[in-house]
């Protein structure tokens, strides 16, 4: 009777294990599908700075929650929106989180939205490949890949 | 009695005889006006908006090399646009459409085009600091200049040519270095070959096209 009862004991417990590894999976599962296309980086010198571009889609089952950018190539990277002032004067200011909706897209575009990056840590020539990381509320770090370019980019680079 | 009227249909007498004579070439006034309009039209199309004429800037090139603004581009279109190289988005975005124009000229074999990027944050943006700046975007300089120089003359060139460049939000690195954002008139502006500003264009969205033309018709 004892070792029916350590049994159903032990099969309880590779239930309880399973179902905390199925759970624990389950949002990167959800969330795995957002999709970075068309990033670029523009060219600029290292110690300068630049802004990073690119097209986010939400084919997940959630809408999800950007909530910050890093990369080990530029000294602070942060989320920033180019704004219309008064006349032509134009400002920027810190984009704050920014949701992405189901079944939507967000664009980061030049005189819009952009990852701000800030004191490049080495020069980025046009052609090179620019590297950094997305930290969503749900989805957790999605690493994005980014040609340097002057003008949007038009074809995907594999993530 | 009436007389009847000769060809072409008016009264010789209450008209001056230059009418007479623009009557008998355009045949009917309608045309006349037409035409003048077109012209006016044309004239209207470039008012000046300031005149660079008569003023003297001593700047510095992206060569560290003294130049006169605008002397040293006496006789020429200029394009210019006004920019601070830390600006990580609207001013590449000039810039790069300043590249576009440039492109656009070529393409259209027009000569006699200078284009000039000045900086507004010349403590900054020193000459070397330029030079990087043309170097890593491999632009054409054989006809185009980053000009900066002292704070007080950048700043009167703008306040002269309509352009606001205000310091705004700054960052503090981690190396202590401190670099200000402005906010800023986004503008590129077509000055005429004999220093007149004709007009104004939003720097980061302009239409290339339409400023080839409009360096066309100047020409």
């Amino acid at each position: 009777m004892k070792k029916v009862k350590g049994k159903s004991l032990l099969i309880v417990a590779l239930i309880f294990t399973l179902n905390m590894i199925i759970f624990a999976q389950q949002p990167k599962t959800q969330y795995s599908k957002l999709k970075i296309k068309n990033a670029w980086v523009r060219p600029a010198a290292k110690g300068a700075n630049s802004a990073l571009y690119f097209v986010l889609q939400n084919n997940g089952s959630k809408p999800d929650t950007l909530i910050g950018a890093e990369s080990k190539l530029a000294d602070i990277v942060e989320v920033h929106e180019s704004y219309k002032r008064d006349n032509d004067r134009m400002g920027m200011r810190p984009a704050g989180k920014l949701v992405i909706n189901l079944k939507s897209e967000l664009e980061f575009k030049p005189g819009g939205i952009h990852v701000m990056l800030l004191d490049l840590q080495k020069d980025f020539k046009i052609g090179d490949l620019f590297e950094a990381v997305l930290q969503f509320k749900y989805a957790g770090k999605i690493k994005v890949k980014a040609e340097v370019r002057d003008t949007p980019m038009t074809k995907e680079i594999k993530q | 009695m009436k007389s009847k009227k000769q060809f072409p249909y008016f009264d010789h007498e209450n008209i001056s005889t230059l009418e007479f004579i623009l009557d008998k070439i355009f045949m009917k006034r309608q045309h006349l006006l037409i035409i003048i309009i077109l012209f006016w039209g044309c004239k209207d199309k470039f008012p000046v908006i300031e005149e660079l004429g008569g003023t003297q800037y001593n700047l510095v090139n992206q060569n560290n090399q003294n130049v006169v603004f605008p002397d040293f581009v006496k006789n020429k279109i200029v394009v210019i646009n006004y920019i601070f190289t830390n600006c990580p988005d609207i001013c590449p975005l000039s810039t790069n459409n300043m590249r576009l124009i440039q492109e656009g000229i070529k393409k259209e074999n027009i000569k006699n085009v200078q284009f000039v990027s000045l900086s507004f944050d010349p403590k900054f943006d020193t000459p070397d600091v330029l030079k990087k700046f043309t170097g890593i975007r491999n632009l054409d300089l054989s006809n185009w200049a980053f000009l900066t120089g002292e704070k007080s003359v950048t700043d009167s060139i703008i306040k002269k040519i309509g352009v606001l460049a205000v310091p705004n939000d700054s960052t503090i690195f981690k190396n202590g270095r401190k670099i200000f954002y402005y906010v800023h008139t986004d503008r590129i502006q077509l000055i005429d070959a004999d220093g007149k500003i004709r007009k104004n264009y939003k720097g980061s969205t302009i239409n290339v096209n339409e400023i080839v033309a409009d360096i066309k018709s100047l020409q």
